[in-house]
């Protein structure tokens, strides 16, 4: 049997976050459903074409988006009717739906479980109005945490996002108790990237809006971390937070090189080694433009200590050997091994949590 | 006279950099039919992509010019010069080979320190130098007043100079007719025994070393044999030619001719400008005078980024030097930057020229310290030492004394900056000499300073202290003794020797904290705080510290999109190939050079 994991890119939103770079579209009811049509066209066409498929159980499936909480029922359905005709399920896959707050009501929550997904990932973001009006986020603090107790009256595993570095936003860990109190069990905390053709960029350039500064960021960053590892969270990656057997089954494929799948506009794969990614514009998209990387020993050796890192699980020494590199041999890895950066144990290396911060700089040197 | 040297005028043009020499040049050529329009491209004798961009012309291009004058057909010898301080020996060695020059001034700038510089070097060749003034379509063009100042500054007759704009071609054709009325024909015995003048030279892959040449007696051909005078060898003669103004053969060439000779000569360094050539059966028995054996001024290393490319670094400084007599080198190793070369150069354009050849023309990457000039260190026990590499200077209880190169430095300025150029001289240690107010816009300055603190931050200080008003020109003087150490940098307790240098006592203090404060703004931070100590032998005179990484993260691995992460640290890492590792401290490669250059006040 071959795991998958099933992305499926839902790029619809009712407005562009100030920060966000995704791909995503303000679209009609009609547009809408002319992109579920090719989405469909794709999952058919994988299904037909992947040698593996036989043997292939999906474990995960996840709605990313753009915001998935605004596809009508139909659409889901239409969707789930693909996966179910082209895939074998296992008995237990996690199905996950990003929502935004303000786009969830009881109807939709219900059909959503009659659907069968069992996993709820709230863009939260802030639980300061000022900040989420400031970041063009349409939702506000009391819409945010209604939210969350409603979905918690349908859903048990529900995850919420927040975004560490916004303007003024020292303190998130208050931020992160609230959200512990009304029964979250996964917490995702990225940081604050400005991304080219953003608005928050230009707003940045024209000196408008003034994210938190390196240090501060680092600081609210440990406070959290800390915070939620006493709280009975673990740290399984560097961004993502989760109670025991709430870690993100979805998220955790693509950091240990299972094969995933992802359907839509820009959304990436990695089958049996190799990587694609689907253009992402919508117009090179419906014509099936797709680029591939090839699998190579040198890119799997800096994706995997690169990932491994990142992760709670570290990264296996012996794979990279297999692979041809010992890293045990780096000069840099030798030094960081003396200075307690890195950690070896049962043949794996670990980066120290306290060094997540500077991750790039420590992997820069052994890759 | 001689009817064939009638017809000839060889001359050059003479200008501060920037007052429109190889545009008037172009216009000349275009003037004259020289280049068909088709094929005309702007600068077309600066040859070299670098001397284009530059807006310099840094080798020596001649070209014959054939024009119609009064029913006479006259053929007129351009030599394009250097307009630069660093090629003050190149300039007066084509003033000699010609019997006129140019002198183009630019309407609103008027009389710069160059201009000058030059002017006297083509009146110590005899040169009968025509004023013309340039870029009268300027709206701030004042030529009446240029022309007084021309007059009254250099002491020319300017009442009836052409005045001109080279770029649109406003009256041009003054200046073909001032060439001919005004410079004088050669003079000449072409039956006499072979007397030439080298004033340039390049290499090419299939006829060697080329000789640009001025004949000033008799005539040379292909098959002859030929002497140089200042090396003793002989050559047979290949191929003589001219310049129309690519390379055209031509049977001989003969007295006041200007043109090209080739004799399968393999090295450049036996074609040395200056020299004089005659028949090596019949020779002459005294050389033209004027002859100088060209001594670089400036010197730095050059070390591969990639420790690797060491004999790619060397093989391109071989080929460079093909081309360039003027440029030594000779291997180097430093603790710091590994195996590279201590290069000589003429000056800092001709380094900057040289380093970026070698990034471009041979793709390489590479790491330039810090420019030193030569100091003589005497010993206490008798030796003198030539010393250009700081780390090299031995230890202070073993040297008696240590001189420093000086130069004479001229400045020419709008009154307004005479007190900040003062002050700037003397805080460079400057021996003020002399003062002339030229006129109501403009005063000459003259100080003695040490060629040392020129190449510090001299030029830059003085462009923006006057708004880039002033400009200045400098001769080599002679060595004196000067009260010199050499100042250390520790990097977290180790000596990086590529970042030593010599300094005056009295300024250690001061360049050794900006130096330490510029590393702390060049060095990353990296993951542990690091100390930069400036020291003199085991005293710390300054400290800063570099405060440790905080944060080097990319929270988010997006959907599934590993590759975008990893290319995006694969990045990262590329820029850190340019980093150099001194202990355990990553410096980026431009701080060697960089760390010399004033803070730019925008930053």
């Amino acid at each position: 049997m071959k795991d998958l994991s099933v992305y499926i890119h839902i790029p619809f939103c009712e407005r562009k976050c100030n920060y966000c770079a995704f791909v995503s579209y303000c679209l009609s009811e009609e547009k809408q459903n002319e992109y579920i049509d090719k989405l469909i066209f794709e999952i058919k066409s994988f299904a037909k074409n992947d040698k593996n498929i036989k043997e292939r159980v999906v474990k995960t499936i996840y709605f990313g988006g753009g915001t998935p909480s605004l596809l009508s029922i139909q659409n889901f359905h239409k969707i789930f009717k693909a996966i179910n005709d082209n895939f074998k399920l296992s008995q237990n896959t996690e199905i996950t739906i990003e929502v935004n707050p303000n786009s969830v009501d009881v109807e939709k929550l219900l059909e959503y479980k009659k659907l069968g997904i069992n996993r709820v990932s709230v863009g939260v973001q802030s639980l300061s109005s000022r900040t989420l009006k400031q970041i063009g986020r349409l939702h506000d603090k009391k819409t945010a945490l209604n939210s969350i107790k409603l979905i918690s009256q349908y859903f048990d595993n529900i995850s919420a996002d927040l975004i560490i570095g916004l303007q003024g936003e020292k303190n998130i860990t208050k931020y992160a108790k609230k959200l512990i109190k009304l029964k979250v069990k996964h917490i995702s905390c990225y940081m604050l990237e400005i991304h080219e053709n953003t608005k928050m960029l230009n707003l940045v350039n024209e000196k408008k809006y003034k994210p938190l500064s390196d240090d501060m960021v680092v600081k609210a960053y440990t406070k959290l971390s800390k915070f939620l590892t006493k709280n009975g969270f673990l740290q399984y990656e560097i961004s993502n937070f989760a109670q025991k057997g709430y870690e993100s089954k979805h998220n955790l494929t693509y950091w240990t090189f299972k094969d995933y799948v992802g359907f839509g506009v820009s959304a990436h794969s990695y089958i049996d080694g190799v990587r694609y990614e689907n253009a992402s514009n919508l117009k090179d998209y419906y014509l099936g433009k797709r680029l591939s990387e090839p699998k190579s020993e040198k890119t799997e050796i800096e994706e995997r200590i690169m990932l491994g890192l990142r992760c709670y699980e570290g990264v296996s020494i012996k794979k990279l050997k297999d692979l041809g590199y010992n890293i045990l041999e780096n000069e840099n890895c030798k030094a960081f091994l003396q200075k307690g950066i890195l950690r070896k144990e049962n043949g794996k290396l670990f980066l120290e949590p306290s060094y997540y911060v500077v991750s790039d700089y420590i992997i820069e040197h052994l890759i | 006279m001689n009817d064939r040297l009638k017809y000839i005028r060889n001359f050059c043009i003479i200008a501060h950099i920037d007052h429109g020499k190889s545009t008037l040049a172009d216009r000349l050529i275009e003037l004259t039919g020289t280049v068909s329009k088709r094929d005309m491209q702007d600068q077309i004798l600066d040859s070299m992509e670098l001397e284009r961009e530059k807006g310099i012309t840094i080798k020596l291009a001649p070209t014959r010019l054939i024009y119609e004058y009064e029913g006479n057909e006259y053929t007129l010898n351009l030599i394009d010069t250097p307009g630069h301080v660093d090629f003050t020996y190149e300039v007066s060695r084509s003033l000699a080979a010609c019997e006129g020059a140019l002198l183009l001034v630019d309407a609103s700038q008027g009389v710069e320190a160059q201009t000058l510089a030059n002017t006297y070097l083509a009146l110590d060749n005899n040169l009968e130098t025509v004023p013309v003034i340039n870029k009268i379509d300027l709206p701030s063009a004042r030529p009446e007043e240029v022309k007084k100042e021309i007059e009254d500054v250099i002491g020319l007759d300017a009442e009836d100079c052409p005045c001109i704009s080279a770029k649109d071609g406003t009256n041009v054709q003054d200046v073909l007719k001032a060439i001919i009325e005004k410079i004088p024909a050669p003079v000449g015995d072409e039956n006499a025994k072979l007397k030439c003048l080298i004033f340039d030279s390049h290499y090419d892959n299939f006829k060697g070393a080329i000789c640009l040449i001025r004949v000033f007696d008799g005539k040379v051909k292909k098959g002859d044999k030929i002497l140089m005078m200042q090396t003793q060898k002989v050559f047979e003669v290949t191929e003589v030619g001219i310049f129309v103004p690519n390379t055209k053969e031509v049977d001989v060439l003969s007295a006041g001719d200007v043109g090209y000779l080739a004799g399968s000569i393999k090295t450049i360094a036996d074609v040395k400008v200056g020299d004089t050539i005659t028949s090596a059966e019949n020779p002459i028995e005294k050389p033209l005078e004027g002859y100088k054996e060209v001594q670089p001024v400036v010197f730095c290393g050059i070390f591969p980024v990639d420790g690797a490319k060491y004999g790619e670094l060397k093989d391109a400084l071989d080929k460079l030097k093909l081309n360039d007599a003027s440029l030594q080198f000779s291997p180097e190793n430093s603790s710091a930057l590994g195996y590279g070369f201590r290069c000589g150069f003429l000056g800092l354009l001709h380094l900057e020229i040289i380093t970026e050849r070698l990034e471009r023309e041979f793709n390489l990457d590479i790491i330039t310290t810090a420019p030193s000039v030569s100091y003589n260190v005497y010993k206490t026990n008798g030796d003198m030492l030539e010393i250009s590499n700081p780390s090299n200077l031995p230890p202070a209880v073993e040297i008696d004394r240590i001189e420093e190169p000086m130069v004479k430095v001229n400045v020419f300025t709008p009154p307004e900056y005479v007190g900040s150029i003062m002050d700037l001289c003397q805080e460079k240690r400057g021996v003020y000499k002399n003062m002339v107010y030229l006129d109501k816009r403009r005063v000459e300055l003259n100080y003695d300073l040490p060629l040392g603190e020129i190449i510090y931050d001299f030029f830059d200080s003085l462009k923006s202290r006057t708004h880039g008003y002033a400009s200045f020109d400098y001769e080599f003087k002679d060595y004196e003794r000067a009260d010199l150490v050499r100042v250390d940098i520790l990097l977290n307790g180790e000596k990086c020797d590529a970042l030593s240098m010599i300094v005056h006592k009295d300024k250690a203090y001061t360049r050794g904290r900006e130096l330490a404060e510029r590393l702390k703004k060049i060095i990353p931070r990296q993951l542990f705080e690091v100390p930069i100590q400036a020291c003199i032998g085991n005293k710390i005179i300054a400290r800063e510290t570099i405060s440790a990484l905080r944060k080097d993260v990319l929270a988010k691995c997006y959907g599934g999109d590993i590759s975008r992460k990893r290319k995006l640290l694969e990045k990262q890492k590329e820029g850190k190939k340019r980093m150099r590792k001194i202990g355990s401290v990553e410096i980026p490669s431009e701080a060697f050079m960089s760390i010399l250059k004033l803070d730019d006040e925008n930053k």
